[in-house]
Parts: C-alpha cells; sequence; structure tokens
C-alpha cells in the first residue's frame, strides 16, 4: 500500500513541475505585450506606451476616423506576442525547467516508484509464475488423474470384456447344458412314449387274445359239455386214456 | 401225510390183519372215505363235537351196518368216535397203501367223471402197472369236476388225462 502511496507522490511531483515550465513559457508572452504596449506609439494619438494605448481606446470608442484601422494594426502586433514559439526548438528556460523536472521526476522515479513498480511487476510475474507453476501441476495432476483414469478405465474394460467372455461361456454351457438335458428328456420320453404304446399293444394284443380264448374255450366248452353227456364219449375217453398210459404216454 | 393219520392207519391196518381181511377193511375204508367226501353233511355230522360221540357212532353203524364188514364199522366208529373224522380220507389212503405194501403193489388213486367198467379198471391197472414198473392197485374215485378222461395219481406222480386238464392246457397255450 505505501508503495502505490509513493507512486501517486512521485506523479504529484511531475505535475507540478510540469506546470511551472508552462508558467515559464506564459512569463516570456507578458513581457512581450508589455513591451510592445510600452513601444506603442499613434499617428494622430497623444502620448506614448502605456496612455497611447489607452488613447487609442478611446479614440476607437468615439469611432474617430482612423482610429479604428490603428487599433487593428496595434492588435495584429500584439497578437504576434502570441505566435508559437518554434516547434523544433523550445525556449532555453523551457529546456531548463522540464530538464529538472525529468531528472527530478526521473530520480524519484527511481527512488520510488520504479522499485514499487519492479516489485508490483515481481509479485505479479511470481504469481504469474505461480499460476501458471500451479496450472503446470494442476496439468500434471490431472495428467496423471487422466493417466490413472484411463489406465482404470482400460482395466474395467478388460474386466468387463472378461466378465463378459465368461458370462458368454457360462451361458454357452448352461445353454448347452440345458439343450443336452432337453434332448435326453425328450429321448427318454420318446423312449417312454415308444414302451408305453408297446406295453399298451401287448396289453391289447394279449387282452384280445384272452377274450378271444376266452370265446374260444367257452365255445369248446360248451361243445364238450354236450359231447361229455354222451357215455359213449365218456367211455372211449377212458379207453383213450389207458391206451396211452399203455403206451407210455399221459 | 400227518403222522397222527399214519398211526391210525398202522392200527387199523394192525387190526385187519389180525382179524385177516386188511384187503377188504383197506378196500371199504376208501369207500367210506370217498363217500364222506361226498357228502358235506355228513361230513359235518360226524365232525361236529357238540354230537355226542355215542351218537355220531350210532350214525356210523346206521350207515355201514350190513354193507361193510364188522371190522371195518369198528374201524371207523372208533375214528368217528376219537373225533378224527376229517382225517378218515388219509387214514383210509394211507391203509391202502399198507394193504398194497403187504402185497408187494403200490396204489393208485384213479378219479374218473364216470364210474369205471370192471374191463376198464383191469386194463388201467394192467396200463398203469406197465408205466410204473410195479404192480398196482386200482382206487377209483367218481368226480365229474374233471369233466372227462381220467387222473391217476402214483405216490407223488400224478398222470392227468383229464378233459379238464386238457382245457386247462389250452387256455394257458392262449
Amino acid at each position: 500500500m505505501s508503495k502505490r502511496l509513493w507512486a501517486a507522490a512521485a506523479v504529484v511531483v511531475a505535475a507540478v513541475a510540469l506546470s511551472a515550465s508552462a508558467a515559464s513559457a506564459a512569463e516570456t508572452v507578458g513581457s512581450c505585450i508589455l513591451d510592445e504596449i510600452a513601444a506603442a506609439e499613434f499617428e494622430g494619438i497623444e502620448g506614448d506606451g502605456f496612455t497611447a494605448a489607452k488613447n487609442l481606446k478611446t479614440a476607437y470608442e468615439a469611432k474617430v476616423e482612423g482610429a479604428e484601422e490603428l487599433k487593428k494594426d496595434f492588435e495584429k502586433d500584439l497578437e504576434g506576442c502570441l505566435e508559437a514559439p518554434n516547434p523544433i526548438i523550445p525556449e532555453v528556460t523551457e529546456i531548463i525547467w522540464g530538464g529538472a523536472a525529468f531528472i527530478v521526476l526521473l530520480a524519484l522515479m527511481k527512488w520510488k516508484l520504479f522499485p514499487v513498480v519492479k516489485n508490483l511487476m515481481e509479485q505479479r510475474t511470481q504469481r504469474i509464475q505461480d499460476a501458471i507453476d500451479d496450472a503446470d501441476r494442476q496439468r500434471a495432476e490431472a495428467a496423471e488423474v487422466k493417466a490413472n483414469y484411463e489406465a482404470e478405465l482400460a482395466d474395467a474394460k478388460a474386466e468387463a470384456a472378461r466378465i463378459v467372455d465368461e458370462a458368454r461361456e457360462q451361458a454357452g454351457a448352461v445353454r448347452a447344458d440345458l439343450q443336452a438335458r432337453a434332448e435326453a428328456d425328450i429321448a427318454e420320453m420318446r423312449e417312454r412314449a415308444a414302451a408305453d404304446v408297446e406295453a399298451s399293444k401287448r396289453q391289447a394284443i394279449a387282452d384280445l387274445q384272452s377274450e378271444v380264448s376266452d370265446i374260444a374255450l367257452g365255445a369248446a366248452e360248451a361243445v364238450l359239455g354236450r359231447s361229455l353227456e354222451d357215455p359213449e364219449m365218456q367211455r372211449q375217453l377212458v379207453d383213450d386214456y389207458i391206451a396211452s398210459v399203455g403206451a407210455g404216454q399221459d | 401225510m400227518a403222522e397222527r393219520s399214519v398211526s391210525y392207519a398202522d392200527a387199523v391196518a394192525a387190526v385187519a390183519r389180525a382179524e385177516g381181511n386188511l384187503d377188504l377193511v383197506a378196500d371199504e375204508l376208501f369207500r367210506v372215505a370217498r363217500a364222506l367226501e361226498g357228502s358235506d353233511e355228513l361230513r359235518m355230522t360226524l365232525s361236529d363235537r357238540q354230537i355226542p360221540a355215542a351218537r355220531r357212532q350210532q350214525i356210523v353203524e346206521d350207515l355201514l351196518g350190513g354193507h361193510a364188514s364188522d371190522t371195518t364199522t369198528a374201524m371207523v366208529s372208533m375214528i368217528v368216535a376219537a373225533g378224527r373224522s376229517s382225517d378218515l380220507a388219509g387214514i383210509a389212503q394211507e391203509a391202502v397203501e399198507i394193504n398194497a405194501r403187504d402185497r408187494g403193489r403200490s396204489v393208485a388213486e384213479v378219479r374218473s367223471a364216470v364210474a369205471l367198467t370192471d374191463d376198464q379198471a383191469e386194463r388201467l391197472a394192467a396200463a398203469l402197472s406197465a408205466a410204473t414198473g410195479h404192480q398196482v392197485d386200482v382206487k377209483v374215485v367218481v368226480d365229474p369236476s374233471i369233466m372227462g378222461g381220467v387222473v391217476a395219481t402214483i405216490g407223488d406222480e400224478v398222470i392227468d388225462g383229464s378233459v379238464r386238464h386238457r382245457l386247462s392246457q389250452l387256455r394257458d397255450t392262449f
């Protein structure tokens, strides 16, 4: 804060010095006008110097003939004092005052302002450098984080790919197992169905045979029953039996 | 055969031998047993222990008196009085076996749907003797359930020529 105060003070001193230089230039114009008035003499106007100038003004206001032209001429002479000095080469006094002010201002600036400005610049530079370093460090950290993130992302992708492959393999194994089980079940069901059909067929054939045999045997028994009522048939059966036993047959 | 039936048969045979008519007693006993087989009412009456033994013996004597020898009547009466009428068939069978063994012969129980003529019985005995290799006495039992033909049982051997057996074989063939 004090460094800024010193810089403001140096600017004020420089302004005062420049004002002094301008003031010295104004005194030069004034003395020129004063000299013109002191040497003033007009034809037909009494007195000289300031008196002559004063009488010319009175004559002009009284609209004396010729007074107006004299006044215009006198004004031209006075305006000659107001003409600008040489734009290339200043007045000596102006050079002296300006140089002195410049030296004072330069000294003040070198004594107070430059160190402050330099310090401020160094601080700013340091801040910028710190900011740059911080940015570089953050950039490095970001790059490291990015690298870590990319590495983790790559690992995650690899892990995801591995999991997907593993899941795909498991799914394939499960699908194959289910397919094998389904095929086995289908084969078993077909075999069972075929066995059931075969058993049903055998049972139906057996039932049919049994029914047919029952019918046939029933018919045979009916026929035999009628035949066996014949005593001759009974006698013949006994004789046949005796003959078969005698022949060694049962 | 039950040991008890064998013992009763031995006793019957011993008495019959003593009387000298074992052949007759065995035959009559066999016929009585067959008759008892064919009558459920008679069998149940003789087996009923609620009926006094004397009454049952009286029934036996009334049935057999004049139709069988005294020895046979006495043996059957004794068996019924002892409450062994249900064993009478076995006792008769064993007595027949004993009689046959005494004469060096075997007994064939022959079941027929109709009664055999004497000629048929003789020819059958001759055929069975030829088939078994030793002399056979034929004891005929009329059994209509066999429908027709003959079933001969000699010891453990059965020669089945019945119509019932043929039908059974035919049924098994189907």
